[in-house]
């Protein structure tokens, strides 16, 4: 006889994990799929601004106004230098809502450093009769563009007889970039109001610093009497991006295992399997192995944005006791997904008649992303406190709160959650157990609601 | 309609029990009283079975009869209904590691590469990790496979899958060795190399337990035969008692002339049941009355007509079959290469 040693459970169960782990995470598709792709992502935005720099042509030529009152030109040109122009996307940049907060808010000086170089003439023509001469000279391209400014557009109030506001034209070559064309319109835009102010005999510079709306500093007040910086990204994005990192991890080694098992099951490995180690022991190899690879997802998509939250300076929006709740939550959330993934696979004959049976669980576990915004608005609401206890979302919808709130969920809910949670998870593991018994020596039609309640009931 | 296969929990009797049912026998499997239903289906009807150690014994009967049932019920894949199963004195599932099983349903990981299957399945069985490759590099040669090592089990011929399959239910040297049809779908000459390899390990004193709905193959084989039809064990006995009980009853008579018409002549010797044409052979076959000597049938054919040969057919599995069930084995024509 061979020199066997007693195979453990525990062995056999570790056998079946580290290969399921082994041909999951050890492979092209992996690979390719988990990690090749996501950082040539990430590679591919990174190099896209860059890209768009050296696609960038300077702007040189010559923009002919005809304004018949000769002041909108200066005005123009004064718009159309440089630094007017960096400075004007810069404003706009640092004024867009979702970046004005954006803590090391540079970001707005970088973007500005990417404009390509200026050089614009601006030429004031006052006679409209030259229209015709000029529109030639945009067609083959000799300018960069024409304006044409009606003499009533600098009125007090420009209206036309019905009532209408009045436009201005410019005429650009068919090749001019739209963002050229933007710039170019915007600049010939504040140059008329220029004139207009400067027509009432009114001083631009004051009249814009007194019409500009005050910027706003919002602190939140917690009952405790905490105060905290208001911030728009962290309240929104971010519970979301931690949610879906816990979405991906789960639900992609989720249906590694509902392939596996089918895969298992359609080849006949099953019974060969079965021969060697008990159902039980197969389901934990299984779950195990693929918590493995879940664990490899969630440590690298997770690493990857915590560095990008630091890059930004935005590392102090995670607290270790938030990473410490996630990981719990990750636990609870794959063993729901993992043993719901396993029963089905072990109960169908192919991905199809996985879908029918997944579904109704599935849309218990889109909850989340469907509440997701009331939710992350108002984390202790009663939809967020409510959705919170019901299973298998409730860890999804957990870390949804615990990471949008910028004042603490009550520990007691915390606490209740996990306890309810991981109730649930033994019914989930119990339920599973005893349907993955069955149906891993089923052959012929899935099995109907009904008759999956009869396995709950039998084995 | 499914085809319902409910395991459930195995009715544990207390291991008092199974000391003394053990302490009773030198049987390497024990059944008693075991029922096995799925949904209304009875595939196993209250089987009472002892596979003695060292043997080589045969579960035969028609597709269906509940061999395969019978298997996994040894192997603790699915669990009785009914009655209790002893395998290696031991409860069916903590004797899994000294168990080799060839299921009837053939399967490889696809993807996984031929030696790194089979020490998967070798380390499942309790074989530990040192000198597993040596283990395996011999069973492939034994099978003469070497080439394959390195390849993924998709890229092997179904033939040289069946041959890893084989390895894979004997490579950690079990004390019994359970195979269910492992000649279904061999050509002949691995059919062979299957049939010297099953002789070795019998001869090494492996107790193996061998189903085949294929009667030749058995008779081959086996020095030991379990008929099973429609889920009961109709007959539980060694090659020699089954020759010794089941005397030949068919008298193969070859006419000179090779006259289909000399078969009715034939069959109004008395003592004859009935005759019949075989063309293939150009020879009646004349069913024997169990009251009379098949000698005194053969002397008055010869007395009758001139014949070329005349000869006593010796009874095979085939005839047990009719003899005990009243009807022809319903699957027996097929051939299985063995």
């Amino acid at each position: 006889m061979a020199d066997r040693m007693h195979a453990s459970p525990m062995r056999r169960v570790w056998t079946i994990a580290f290969r399921e782990f082994r041909h999951t995470v050890i492979t092209k598709g992996f690979i390719f799929g988990a990690v090749v792709m996501p950082v040539v992502m990430f590679a591919a935005i990174a190099a896209l601004g860059l890209l768009i720099g050296m696609q960038m042509t300077p702007v040189v030529g010559t923009l002919v106004v005809i304004d018949e009152s000769g002041t909108v030109a200066a005005f123009a040109a004064e718009e159309l230098t440089p630094e007017q122009v960096a400075k004007d996307m810069h404003e706009s940049l640092r004024r867009n809502s979702a970046l004005k907060n954006w803590p090391g808010s540079d970001a707005a000086q970088q973007a500005t450093a990417s404009l390509p170089s200026i050089d614009v003439k601006v030429e004031s023509v006052q006679d409209a009769n030259r229209v015709d001469e000029l529109r030639a000279k945009v067609q083959d391209g000799s300018l960069l563009g024409l304006a044409i400014v009606s003499p009533e557009l600098l009125n007090a109030n420009p209206m036309d007889a019905e009532g209408n506001e009045l436009t201005f034209t410019l005429i650009v070559p068919t090749r001019s970039a739209p963002r050229l064309t933007g710039m170019l319109e915007k600049s010939i835009a504040k140059a008329i109001v220029k004139a207009r102010v400067q027509r009432v005999g009114t001083d631009y510079t004051s009249l814009k610093a007194l019409l500009a709306l005050p910027e706003t500093s919002v602190r939140r007040m917690s009952t405790e009497g905490a105060e905290a910086d208001e911030n728009a990204i962290a309240k929104t994005l971010l519970p979301m991006g931690f949610m879906m990192l816990l979405w991906i991890a789960t639900f992609a080694s989720g249906q590694y295992l509902l392939t596996t098992t089918i895969e298992e099951k359609a080849s006949k490995v099953m019974e060969v399997l079965l021969s060697a180690v008990s159902p039980m022991e197969l389901l934990c190899g299984k779950i195990i192995g693929y918590a493995m690879v879940s664990a490899v997802m969630l440590g690298m998509y997770g690493a990857l944005g915590i560095a990008g939250l630091s890059a930004a300076a935005m590392g102090d929006l995670v607290s270790p006791g938030m990473l410490i709740l996630m990981l719990v939550y990750f636990v609870m959330a794959y063993a729901f997904v993992s043993i719901m993934m396993a029963s089905v696979g072990s109960a169908v004959n192919d991905l199809r008649e996985a879908q029918s049976l997944v579904t109704p669980a599935m849309l218990i576990l889109t909850l989340p992303i469907m509440l997701w915004l009331p939710i992350s608005e108002q984390p202790n609401g009663w939809i967020a406190t409510i959705s919170s206890f019901i299973p298998p979302a409730i860890p999804f919808v957990m870390v949804l709160r615990v990471t949008a709130s910028n004042e603490q969920i009550d520990t007691w809910q915390v606490i209740l959650s996990l306890v309810w949670g991981f109730a649930w998870v033994g019914v989930f593991v119990w339920g599973g157990a005893k349907i993955f018994r069955v149906g891993v020596l089923m052959q012929g039609k899935p099995p109907s609601p009904r008759e999956l309640i009869k396995w709950l009931r039998m084995a | 309609m499914l085809r319902l296969q409910f395991p459930r929990l195995l009715q544990r009797q207390p291991l008092s029990n199974y000391i003394t049912l053990h302490s009773m026998t030198t049987s390497a499997v024990n059944l008693r009283a075991v029922w096995k239903r799925f949904g209304k289906t009875e595939a196993v009807r209250g089987i009472d079975l002892d596979v003695p150690d060292g043997s080589l014994t045969g579960f035969i009967g028609p597709n269906g009869a509940g061999k395969s049932t019978t298997i996994r019920m040894i192997m603790s894949i699915i669990h009785p209904d009914e009655g209790s199963v002893q395998v290696l004195g031991a409860d069916a599932i903590s004797a899994k590691d000294r168990i080799g099983y060839l299921p009837e349903e053939r399967g490889l990981y696809r993807r996984m590469r031929v030696t790194e299957f089979l020490k998967f399945m070798a380390t499942l069985k309790g074989l530990p990790g040192a000198g597993l490759d040596a283990r395996v590099n011999a069973w492939l040669e034994r099978v003469q496979l070497t080439d394959a090592s390195k390849k993924r089990c998709q890229e092997l011929s179904k033939g040289q899958q069946q041959k890893i399959q084989f390895i894979a239910s004997v490579i950690h040297d079990p004390e019994l060795i359970i195979l269910d049809e492992p000649f279904s779908g061999l050509d002949p000459v691995n059919a062979r190399l299957i049939n010297r390899l099953i002789r070795d390990l019998h001869d090494a004193g492996r107790t193996i337990i061998f189903s085949t709905h294929v009667m030749h193959q058995a008779e081959q084989l086996c020095d030991r035969i379990v008929l099973i039809n429609h889920g009961e064990k109709i007959l539980d006995a060694s090659m020699t008692e089954i020759h010794a009980r089941f005397d030949p009853r068919t008298v193969q008579v070859e006419p000179s002339s090779h006259n289909p018409a000399d078969a009715s002549r034939l069959g109004a010797l008395p003592g004859v049941e009935r005759a019949q044409w075989n063309p293939e052979r150009h020879a009646a076959e004349l069913t024997i009355a169990r009251d009379v000597d098949p000698q005194d049938v053969m002397r008055a054919a010869i007395a009758l007509m001139p014949v070329r040969t005349v000869e006593l057919r010796k009874t095979t599995l085939d005839d047990v079959f009719v003899e005990l069930v009243g009807e022809a084995m319903p699957s027996s024509e097929e051939s299985g290469n063995g």
